[in-house]
């Protein structure tokens, strides 16, 4: 797997709504910009050996990276792959929306829930919202939130940037009732 | 210590901070002799002088906000770069929303109250490289780096990305230190030294 950058974010919240949170809001992302595998070879119709080849490697690059980027116990998480223009959305697809990519942030975050993600087209610089779900409990709604992430310089046409986000808590000043008061 | 941290924020009207950091492994396809990390902490504050015409005296203000920056900033960039000593260049840079005058990013960064605290933090010696504007939330922009002790080695010049997302607002101000931890990727466009005398009579390229 060729890598050419590796792109941290870390927010942290102090204000939000004009007041201050008990505790800073911190979210971390980390982004892979790497080689699409399957640019130049026209349309590949079996994706398994690329992906058996590169997305367990990504998701053991990229796992302990965003949780250390955190510094906090992740309670959200999310995954992204940006495909540069020459690739199909595929590309990305296959490289994120495998358990030999997402276990390894489950993993390391004794996480069970599946990952949301975002996959999209797009030139180098493109923003792109990460979608963050609880890492338990796919229906917590004070931790359903996304994160907006602008990598300049990437992707490149050949590229894809993957990424994992995690947060360390839900929303700031989050205050809508549970799902469950509803039902 | 977080009683200390919430009197920070509110004293400087900091709504967030964020941290960008790039890791360049492979450039044209090949590792850089050594790896190098460049980073920005941006904070995005309140925009102390909203309503107040040119005649406002700015240092008051300035110098009561712009310190706690300078040491908030310089203290996440060295924590995100590996310490002071990893850090080889650096730079500064002020967005202030549409509400304010570009003058009042400048307050922020161009003093000593700013730039003095921030060399000192990050033990350069060199001028502080620069970039401010006034812009909407989101729009994007260039930091210029260089060399911390010796600012006109050329290998160091450089630049990063600084976005934040949904700042400033136009009441705010966003506030950048960013430094790198070595030269470009592959650099090799010579240096002071190096140079052959250029003039308009040493080449033919263009006359004279």
């Amino acid at each position: 797997m060729s890598v050419r950058r590796i792109v941290t974010v870390v927010e942290e919240i102090h204000t939000e709504g004009g007041r201050p949170l008990a505790r800073p809001a911190r979210i971390a992302v980390v982004a892979a910009v790497i080689d699409n595998p399957w640019a130049g070879q026209g349309f590949v119709e079996d994706l398994a050996p690329g992906i058996e080849a590169h997305a367990s490697d990504l998701g053991a690059l990229l796992a302990p990276a965003v949780l250390d980027a955190l510094g906090e116990p992740a309670e959200a998480y999310g995954k992204a792959a940006i495909v540069g223009l020459d690739g199909e959305i595929e590309h990305g697809s296959a490289l994120i929306h495998t358990l030999k990519f997402g276990d390894h942030f489950r993993k390391a975050a004794d996480a069970t829930t599946l990952l949301p993600a975002v996959e999209k087209r797009g030139p180098a610089g493109v923003v792109f919202d990460i979608p963050l779900k609880h890492i338990t409990d796919a229906t917590i709604r004070s931790h359903h939130q996304s994160f907006e992430v602008r990598v300049s310089d990437a992707p490149h046409p050949g590229e894809i940037v993957v990424a994992l986000a995690a947060a360390a808590q839900g929303r700031p000043q989050q205050r809508l009732a549970p799902l469950t008061t509803e039902q | 210590m977080q009683e200390g941290l919430k009197q920070t924020d509110e004293s400087i009207g900091l709504r967030k901070l964020v941290l960008y950091r790039d890791a360049v492994l492979t450039e044209a396809g090949e590792a850089p002799a050594r790896p190098v990390w460049r980073a920005s902490v941006a904070a995005v504050v309140r925009n102390p002088w909203l309503g107040s015409g040119p005649a406002t005296d700015l240092v008051p203000e300035q110098a009561r906000i712009a310190p706690v920056l300078a040491r908030l900033l310089t203290d996440r960039l060295i924590a995100s770069l590996g310490g002071v000593d990893a850090i080889e260049s650096f730079g500064k840079a002020a967005i202030v929303g549409t509400a304010g005058e570009i003058e009042h990013a400048g307050a922020l960064i161009h003093t000593p109250y700013f730039g003095n605290l921030v060399r000192e933090f990050l033990r350069g010696e060199s001028i502080i490289c620069f970039a401010d504007t006034r812009a909407e939330a989101g729009e994007s922009l260039i930091v210029p780096l260089w060399h911390k002790t010796q600012a006109a080695t050329r290998s160091h010049y450089q630049t990063v990305s600084v976005r934040v997302s949904d700042g400033p607002r136009a009441d705010e101000i966003v506030v950048v230190a960013a430094a790198s931890t070595g030269p470009r990727p592959h650099p090799r466009i010579g240096d002071r030294r190096t140079d052959p005398a250029v003039t308009t009579e040493t080449l033919e390229v263009v006359s004279s």
